[in-house]
């Protein structure tokens, strides 16, 4: 009890309704927010440090698992610093490839958030009908870079995979499956009142707040600013064609859901554009393996809002300082002020509504009591999990995943 | 003349002491070189209220050996980015902070704090960010003297051996 009114509750780092490690101290006067004491730092990880010891190449490696979800994100952030202090220009094509697997990280990303989204407000079918769909996104990223999550597609000077026709055919007919289920997404936000009504109202981040706090992304936009980095400091392929910047005025959890819906259907026109409009050529200009002595700041649009790097050369081949702001750094401070006077029940979406990063994997490693190893595949994991339903009464092995809503 | 240019121009007549220090190093992008706390202070004074650049990024520490460089990255309605960089002696580094100016910076003055070892005035009180309880004082690990492999996690001790420790 912190004095007669008030109680104090501890939230995380460890808490069923969190997914990554952060600690909330809330107090509250009844069941409203009175203030919030955010701890965050439980994984840092030193990548920083660890780039300054290793080449520019090596630090891609690292650059790429800043994030499990933007990692393409970070890569582009890093190699385009790279790139500018080198005086590389990166071919048309690689541009436009850099854009298509971009614009495929934000749909996934964003589906991803809508499924949390979901599952923080009881509202799992929309959870599971977002994952089954982000599936689709991240077997095309496994196409293209080999990998769901850390695809691996960029480097130094351009990109490491050329797509050709059959995969382009492949992308446009996801986007097809893709563009009618976000529609209906869309009108489920828009018609379905239950929904609307669990998510307006709460999570409130004023214009003139969300500029003070330094909000960015789909907060920032969710909140009336029309600030996006693809069209205020277009970057690679993004130069060459209009980008249509999603805005809401709700300023609240409700507006950042249709922000990002909105968003997901601008990335596939986007993507659709860069196919229709792919330049031949090489994939690849050459970079060399000392950089010049420099420094520079790359701004970038990531799926959570601006990805800023800063990188600073001194002539070898390692660099001398690299620091990377995520996104979701610049948006805990909105936060913080947005959960006061909120109701304890709507504290867990709110902090999901700014989409505070987390990493995930496909791919499962156990270590046995003996030592040994075990890779467990997609499909073994779901053959296990349904044998576990199935042990107890519930066969699941008839549903089929393709089922369109 | 260019945007950017211009504003290098305005903050110059009125910072003549800024006359070479400060530039447009691409576009969109003017940086200082490094400057005194107090000619610090005055520039992100006079580049927040009477220039515009309401929206501060991010705050990036950088070890200059025997000084501490702390560069704080602002942008305005155009989007051009004002890197203004601080200089301080490693051995003794107080900075003020600037979060009443830009609450947006607090996460990374902490930041500045926890890892560079910068002494910072003007800070609310909250809790460590980012290393954990129980760090080591007095061990700042993103100095270019720290090693991580003096470091012990099961003890949490930094202990390098006695020539590194005067060698630096």
């Amino acid at each position: 009890m912190a004095d007669d009114n008030k109680v104090i509750i501890p939230i995380g780092p460890q808490h069923p309704s969190l997914d990554e490690p952060a600690s909330f101290t809330v107090t509250l006067s009844g069941e409203r927010v009175d203030n919030v004491v955010i701890g965050i730092g439980y994984n840092h990880r030193g990548l920083e440090k660890a780039c300054e010891s290793r080449t520019y190449v090596q630090d891609l490696y690292i650059v790429e698992r800043v994030c499990g979800i933007c990692s393409h994100s970070h890569t582009s952030a890093f190699c385009m610093g790279v790139e500018q202090l080198a005086g590389v220009t990166v071919p048309d094509r690689a541009e436009y490839i850099r854009a298509i697997v971009a614009e495929l990280e934000r749909l996934h990303s964003h589906l991803l958030w809508l499924g949390v989204a979901g599952h923080e407000i009881g509202f799992d079918t929309l959870f599971m009908y977002t994952w089954r769909d982000r599936e689709k996104v991240l077997d095309l990223l496994a196409a293209i870079g080999g990998n769901r999550i850390n695809y691996s597609v960029n480097t130094f000077g351009g990109v490491r995979r050329d797509l050709d026709e059959s995969i382009f055919a492949k992308i446009t007919a996801t986007l097809n499956e893709l563009e009618k289920q976000i529609n209906y997404y869309l009108e489920l936000a828009q018609t379905e009142l239950t929904l609307k009504a669990r998510l307006s109202g709460i999570g409130c981040l004023s214009k003139e707040d969300a500029l003070k706090f330094g909000a960015t992304g789909p907060v920032l936009r969710a909140a009336g600013v029309a600030q996006d980095i693809r069209t205020a400091e277009p970057y690679g392929a993004y130069k060459n064609f209009e980008v249509n910047v999603i805005t809401h005025t709700a300023a609240d959890v409700f507006g950042r859901t249709a922000v990002r819906i909105l968003e997901m259907l601008e990335s596939i026109r986007i993507i659709r554009h860069c196919i229709k409009e792919m330049p031949e050529g090489a994939i690849l200009a050459k970079v060399p393996r000392r950089i010049p002595e420099g420094e520079v700041i790359v701004r970038m649009e990531a799926p959570r809002g601006e990805n800023i790097h800063y990188i600073r050369s001194n002539g070898t081949d390692k660099p001398d300082r690299i620091r990377v702001r995520a996104p979701s750094e610049a948006n805990w401070h909105g936060m913080q002020h947005m959960l006061k006077g909120e109701y304890l029940a709507d504290v867990p979406i709110s902090i999901a509504a700014i989409d505070p990063c987390y990493s995930c994997t496909d791919r499962a490693i156990t270590v046995n009591s003996d030592g040994t190893r075990k890779v467990t595949d997609w499909q073994s994991i779901r053959k296990y999990g349904i044998d576990w339903y199935k042990k107890r009464g519930l066969d699941m092995a008839d549903i089929r995943l393709e089922r369109g809503v | 003349m260019s945007n950017e240019e211009s504003k290098v121009l305005q903050i110059i007549s009125n910072f003549p002491n800024l006359d070479g220090r400060i530039r447009q190093i691409a576009p969109k992008r003017i940086f200082t070189d490094p400057l005194e706390s107090g000619e610090f202070h005055q520039l992100v004074s006079y580049i927040h209220d009477e220039m515009g650049f309401f929206r501060a990024h991010h705050a990036v520490g950088v070890d200059d050996g025997e000084n501490l460089g702390f560069i704080y990255i602002f942008s305005d309605e155009d989007n051009t980015i004002l890197a203004a960089k601080q200089t301080v002696p490693k051995e003794n580094p107080e900075i003020e902070s600037l979060n009443k100016l830009y609450p947006s910076l607090l996460l990374h003055e902490l930041e500045l704090a926890d890892l560079f070892g910068a002494v910072i005035s003007g800070l609310p009180d909250v809790p460590h960010y980012p290393l954990p309880d129980g760090w080591p004082e007095g061990s700042y690990p993103m100095r270019k003297e720290w090693k991580p492999e003096y470091f012990n996690k099961e003890t949490m001790t930094y202990e390098p051996p006695e020539e590194v420790q005067k060698n630096g």
